[in-house]
């Protein structure tokens, strides 16, 4: 198809307008907005679709707005090899014309519907919607990138260039195969859906088969044991048997040989007896020897142990008189220190007396000091509290005495200063409010002769002379709160005055200078009486003296003390500032009491030294009381261990005494029994009856070892314990025989065979389900491999034509780097450019339109040698591209234009300067 | 071992009590019923959990109608030479029921412990289960010692006591017997493949036929019961294997029956009545077209009682994609007809065969076609998978187009 004219009349702002189109070549339209660039491409679109009495809001929308007209459309063009010319009226008038000349150069015309019907016919034969709709780009959809596989010229192309049909009947079979594929596997490969639940649940019936067979193996293993179990049983039990046998075999000898070990038991018994009986004798002898041994001892230790008794009970009453002779001596001395410490005590209570009186008489002194000091500090403190002025109230009252004089100040300079003098005989009489003659004078009510008065006048002052005249003279708008001031500021002195309870000013100051020597003296005073009170108070340790040295109370003392005054001067013009000082009535009294005489010196030192004589003396007592109390110890301990050594010597020989009587007592009873002359033949006569029956002994013990009687009890016990081991071997035996009989037992109940048996029948039924499921998965896994490779392989192939074409273009804008990747639907998935291969979804905007742009130029190429060939029509496009790419992408639309017919719709014309060999038609408005 | 007091001993007593003379009016005759192998509590994989729970049912059915007909046929009673239960360690639900169904028997039955539930340690006839329930006219051989049943009838039996016998399990129940006292019927109960028969494929010590025939011509027995083998063997006029009462296998020739025995003073007369309900069978297609199709398909119509057979199918040859899914879908509907329809895995090698009118049918072009082509050659140079593949893709196909 070609377009060749466009005849917009009263088409939405297009009043009419022709525009003619190269059939081939590169034509820019150019023209501003909303002169009706894109109206041309909706006009071709609406002369097709839609017949003249259509009454649809699209041929309603492009009567102009208020004009009561006919929009028409006339389009000429080449279609199928026919040049047509087509026009359509609608609205008004309607009509529609169709003309046709054929190759031949035959004409056909149509009018009305068959117009209509004919021109839609010829467009639909030969026209692919889809290719028309691909290249036809209408505003704003440059940056769509075209998805061609639908174009049937298109399919046509690729198929007469690469020989590879295009499949697009096998879709339906291709998505059966995805789906049974899917049913089984996933996308990636892995077993899906059923498969995989049916390979789980495989596994699970192998796992439970596998555990019944494991079970129903230990059975049979139970089985086997139990059969080896039962024929060892069998064999032991023979064995223990046969072995029973030959331990009767032995209890048989045994009862032959049990007699001569029993002769050669009592032999044995009597060769112990007549043993026993030697042993005694032997021990009879060596009893009357020693017997006679200690009579011997026993007699000469007796005779030496009563001479020591003798001599040491001589030598104790000796020491018992030395220690009488010590004690008197001593009670002697002790008597001569009983008075030497009297003596003492009697000269230590003297000088204690003489020392109490001392310092009774320093603890007086320092009462009498005490006292003058209390007084002044209560004197001083009547004077703190009488003064109420300090510091702060003089510098109040100094302020406020500033200000009374500021505000008369004010006062004077704010209102009139009248002088009034009278100066003739007449009286001059004055009188009026806020007048003030300075100094507090009083304004007299006239003037005297030749006196003169001045005075502010801060209200109304009249003077007059009765009679004659009257002057009035009225102070000012500033005057009454000029006085207002001055009065609130003397109130103020007063008030402050009033509350230091002094008369003025310097009063004031004088109270505050006597204050601060008040203060110091109360200080000082303070300091004087905590130096005296430091150690006690003097009264209390006075009334002590007093009481240990017996002095009663007496006359009133010689000398009168002074009332003390305190050291402050009264205040001038003050009221009643102090009170008489009185003294502590709860102080000590000491005036009460009769003072001692003053002591005399020399006589404490007497008594002193007659003290220490006494001590002397006493000490010298007590040296010697020592050494009288050390002689009478000694004395008495040397008495104490005669006395001890005599007492042992008196036991010794008594405890000989005994022990000799009862070896003699022992001795006589033994030989009461036998006779020493009889004790050694018994002892021959016991020796010759043991050698006797160990003869006897010997001749047995060689029948015993002849007939090996011996032997035979170790052989019957021996056996005995072999018997006894088989029996515990048989018993273990039958034990585990009865334990593998019972697991069989508990085994049978369980019906472990039937278990194992319904185990393998479910898994062969789980298993072949599962392998009916492998065969279907793995064909279905087949084929969609099979198919996939071969749909994948003719996907190359039948899109190599478009690819080779759009990398051609490409390449003249991009580069050699540039390269690009189809998928199904032919339309560009990826592209590369040195050497970097992104998405198309990744590109730049700009690159993404020149993209979409080169492959509607790869396109209309491809289809431009055949019939089915449309122009290629961009409405406002390269909006996004630079300068650089601009030339490039001109240059490629001008080449565009030698395949085919390319139309461009621009209101920037600046943008495809650089197309080569285009045809510019401007639309003026 | 403990052994089973008394068993022949309590048995004279309880028909002596009142059916002895009914048994001994025959004339010096004596008939017995005489079966084996119940495997009670066998399961059979192939039959899937529905199935499996049928037949076994069908197997307790099968010895109840036993009793049918020892009452039909006046049987004096009945002997189980061996494998009554498939294990020693059965559920207690298959003791039970076969203890049920043993009371529907209502003459003697005397039970012989087969190679499944051997004498051994922790046997079921040991157990607290089977000694607490079991019917009083039950009785199982626990020794070799013969015993008189009924007047003139001993029994000896081999019972196994150990799954892994090291000698002839039959011997112990005959080697040592002086011949029957005259007049007497002696019947040896054994069990155990027969060294003749098994062609030297058993691996275990198997029954000396020759010395069995020797046991009955000299007198010493009158016929031989023998168990293991699941179909009815005449072995010689005197030794017969019964069968298994109801089929286990596709490969057993005559299973579900029970043996009738009548023994007088010199003949025996021996009848096979089928007591068993199931099929167990095996069929071998050849495929290769729609007719060998449809011939499959008939065969499979004209089977009896469906809903109680078992069938194994092994196929071979290749079949057009189209007719390869007729096939299947065939299978899978017969199988829930039958019991159990099974493609014999081992023996199942149909292939697909696609000719180049299959894919033109489908009218696949560019991809799609490449890829079934591909396919379509892997199966033909013998990838299995490939198959599979080519039978999925056209079916997807059509159902697509």
């Amino acid at each position: 198809m070609r377009l060749h004219s466009l005849t917009l009349r009263n088409f939405r702002g297009v009043k009419d307008r022709t525009v003619d189109l190269p059939a081939i070549g590169t034509t820019v339209v150019v023209g501003d907005n909303e002169v009706g660039k894109s109206s041309l491409v909706e006009a071709f679109a609406l002369v097709f679709d839609f017949p003249d009495d259509s009454k649809s809001t699209r041929i309603r929308d492009i009567q102009p707005v208020g004009q009561d007209v006919a929009p028409e459309v006339t389009v000429e063009l080449t279609l199928g090899g026919r040049e047509l010319a087509y026009t359509k009226r609608w609205l008004k008038n309607r009509s529609t014309e169709l003309s046709i000349v054929d190759s031949d150069g035959r004409r056909q015309t149509w009018t009305g519907r068959e117009a209509h019907n004919e021109a839609e016919r010829l467009f639909a034969e030969n026209v692919d919607p889809v290719l028309w709709q691909t290249l036809m780009v209408g505003q704003g959809q440059s940056l769509v990138l075209p998805t061609p596989a639908d174009a049937e010229p298109l399919i046509t192309a690729v198929t007469a260039e690469s020989g590879t049909p295009v499949d697009g009947a096998s879709m339906p079979l291709v998505t059966a195969v995805e789906h049974e594929y899917l049913r089984y596997w996933t996308r990636g490969g892995r077993p899906h859906g059923e498969y995989a639940k049916s390979a789980a649940v495989v596994a699970t019936a192998e796992l439970a088969a596998e555990q019944a067979l494991k079970a129903m193996d230990e059975v049979v293993a139970d089985i086997r044991r139990a059969e080896r179990l039962a024929l060892d049983l069998d064999d032991l039990s023979s064995r223990l048997g046969d072995h029973l046998k030959s331990v009767e075999d032995l209890r048989e000898r045994k009862k032959a040989t049990d007699e001569i070990l029993l002769r050669r038991d009592s032999i044995r018994s009597r060769a112990e007896t007549a043993r026993a009986r030697l042993e005694n004798h032997t021990r009879t002898r060596l009893e009357r020897e020693r017997l006679l041994a200690d009579v011997e001892r026993f007699t000469k230790a007796d005779a030496e142990l009563a001479e020591r008794r003798t001599d040491s009970e001589t030598v104790a009453r000796k020491a018992a008189e030395t220690v009488h002779a010590a004690e008197a001596a001593l009670a002697e001395v002790v008597e001569l220190k009983d008075e030497r410490r009297a003596q003492v005590q009697d000269a230590e209570r003297l000088v204690s007396l003489l020392m109490d009186r001392a310092e009774l008489d320093r603890l007086t002194g320092q009462q009498a000091e005490l006292v003058d000091v209390r007084a002044r500090i209560a004197a001083a403190g009547t004077v703190l509290d009488g003064i109420k002025v300090d510091d702060a109230i003089v510098a109040e009252l100094e302020d406020a005495r500033a200000k009374v004089v500021e505000a008369r100040a004010a006062l004077a300079a704010g209102v009139p200063e009248v002088l009034v003098r009278r100066v003739g005989a007449e009286a001059v009489e004055l009188s009026g409010t806020g007048l003030d003659a300075g100094s507090g004078k009083k304004v007299p009510g006239s003037l005297a002769e030749d006196g003169e008065i001045e005075l502010l006048v801060s209200g109304e002052l009249v003077v007059g002379v009765p009679g004659q005249v009257e002057v009035k003279v009225r102070a000012g708008g500033e005057a009454a709160t000029l006085r207002a001031l001055v009065d609130e500021a003397v109130r103020r002195e007063k008030d402050l005055l009033k509350k230091a309870r002094v008369k003025d000013l310097p009063a004031a100051r004088e109270l505050l200078r006597k204050g601060d020597l008040a203060s110091a003296e109360l200080q000082e005073a303070r300091r004087t009486e905590r130096s005296l009170t430091a150690g006690g108070d003097p009264a209390e340790r006075i009334a002590l003296l007093a009481a240990r040295l017996g002095i009663v109370e007496g006359e009133e003392p010689a000398e009168e003390r002074e009332s003390k005054q305190p050291a402050v001067e009264a205040v001038p013009g003050q009221m009643s500032l102090f009170e008489q000082f009185e003294p502590d009535e709860n102080a000590f009294d000491f005036e009460d009491f009769e003072v001692p005489a003053p002591m005399d010196v020399g006589e404490l030192a007497v008594a002193q030294r007659r003290q220490e004589d006494a001590r002397s003396e006493l000490a010298e007592v007590e040296r010697l009381l020592a050494d009288a109390e050390f002689a009478a110890a000694q004395a008495r301990k040397a008495a104490d261990e005669d006395r001890s050594e005599a007492q042992q010597a008196r036991a010794r020989a008594e405890l000989a005494g005994e022990r000799l009587t009862a070896a003699v007592e022992a001795l006589e009873a033994a030989r009461a029994v036998l006779a020493d002359e009889d004790v050694d033949s018994a002892e021959v006569e016991a020796t010759a009856e043991v050698e006797s029956v160990l003869d006897e002994l010997t001749a047995v013990q060689e029948q015993v070892d002849a007939v090996g009687a011996d032997e035979v009890a170790g052989e019957l016990a021996d056996a005995l314990a072999v018997a006894t081991r088989l029996q515990g071997e048989r018993d273990v035996l039958r034990d585990s025989l009865r334990t593998t009989e019972g697991r069989l037992e508990q085994s049978g109940r369980d019906g472990l065979a039937t278990r194992r048996d319904s185990a393998e029948l479910d898994l062969a039924a789980i298993r072949a389900e599962h392998e009916s499921l492998k065969r279907r998965a793995d064909a279905a896994r087949r084929v969609y491999e099979t198919l996939g490779r071969h749909r994948a392989e003719a996907q190359t192939k039948y899109s190599e034509p478009l690819q080779n074409r759009i990398e051609a273009l490409g390449r003249s804008v991009y580069g050699p780097s540039f390269r690009v990747w189809l998928d199904d639907d032919l339309a560009v998935a990826e592209r590369e450019l040195d050497g970097a291969r992104l998405r198309v979804e990744a590109l730049s905007t700009g690159a993404h339109e020149q993209l979409a742009i080169i492959t509607r130029l790869a396109i209309s190429h491809l289809v431009s040698t055949g019939d089915s060939s449309v122009p290629v029509i961009f409405d406002d496009a390269l909006g996004w591209s630079d300068k650089g790419r601009l030339r490039d992408m001109g240059a490629l639309l001008g080449r565009a234009g030698d395949h085919g017919q390319v139309i461009i719709l621009t209101c920037m014309p600046e943008r495809y300067e650089h197309v080569p060999k285009a045809t510019f038609i401007k639309l003026e408005a | 071992m403990a052994g089973i007091p008394g068993v022949v001993g309590v048995l004279v007593g309880w028909l002596s009590a009142g059916r002895v003379s009914v048994l001994t009016a025959m004339n010096d005759s004596i008939t017995f019923l005489h079966s084996s192998d119940w495997q009670l509590g066998m399961m059979r994989r192939f039959l899937g959990p529905d199935g499996q729970a049928r037949w076994a049912q069908a197997r307790l059915d099968a010895v109840m109608r036993i009793g049918e007909v020892a009452k039909q046929t006046s049987a004096a009673f009945v002997v189980v030479t061996g494998d009554v239960f498939e294990h020693n360690q059965v559920e207690r639900q298959t003791i039970l029921r076969a203890c049920e169904a043993l009371k529907r028997i209502e003459v003697p039955v005397v039970l012989l412990p087969g190679n499944h539930d051997a004498l051994e340690p922790g046997s079921l006839w040991t157990s607290s289960q089977w000694l607490g329930h079991a019917p009083e006219h039950v009785k199982v051989v626990t020794d070799t010692l013969p015993r008189e049943i009924v007047p003139g009838v001993e029994i000896v039996g081999a019972p196994w006591r150990s799954r892994r016998p090291v000698s002839d399990p039959a011997a112990p129940g005959y080697a040592d017997l002086a011949p029957a006292p005259a007049g007497t019927k002696r019947i040896l109960l054994a069990h155990g493949q027969l060294t003749s028969l098994s062609g030297g494929m058993s691996d275990v010590p198997t029954i000396d036929q020759t010395s069995l025939e020797a046991a009955v011509t000299d007198g010493r027995l009158h016929y031989i019961g023998l168990g293991d083998r699941h179909s009815t063997t005449e072995v010689t006029d005197r030794i017969w294997f019964s069968g298994t009462q109801e089929v286990t296998a596709p490969e057993e020739t005559h299973p579900g029956n029970v043996l009738k025995v009548t023994l007088t003073a010199e003949e025996i007369e021996v009848e096979s009545i089928r007591v068993g309900a199931w099929h167990m069978v095996e069929h071998h297609a050849e495929l290769y077209d729609e007719e060998s199709l449809t011939a499959l398909e008939d065969w499979f119509a004209e089977l009896p009682e469906k809903e109680r057979t078992y069938v194994r199918l092994a196929a071979d040859g290749s079949l057009p994609l189209p007719l390869l899914s007729r096939l299947d879908a065939m299978v899978d509907a017969q199988g829930e007809v039958f019991a159990s329809v099974e493609r014999w895995a081992k023996f199942w090698t149909v292939r697909p065969a696609p000719d180049a009118a299959d894919l033109d049918a489908l009218q696949l072009s560019g991809p799609a076609r490449a890829a079934m082509e591909e396919l379509r050659q892997a199966l033909a140079g013998g990838d299995e998978g490939a198959g599979a593949a080519l039978t999925l893709m056209h079916r997807l196909a059509r159902d697509a187009g």
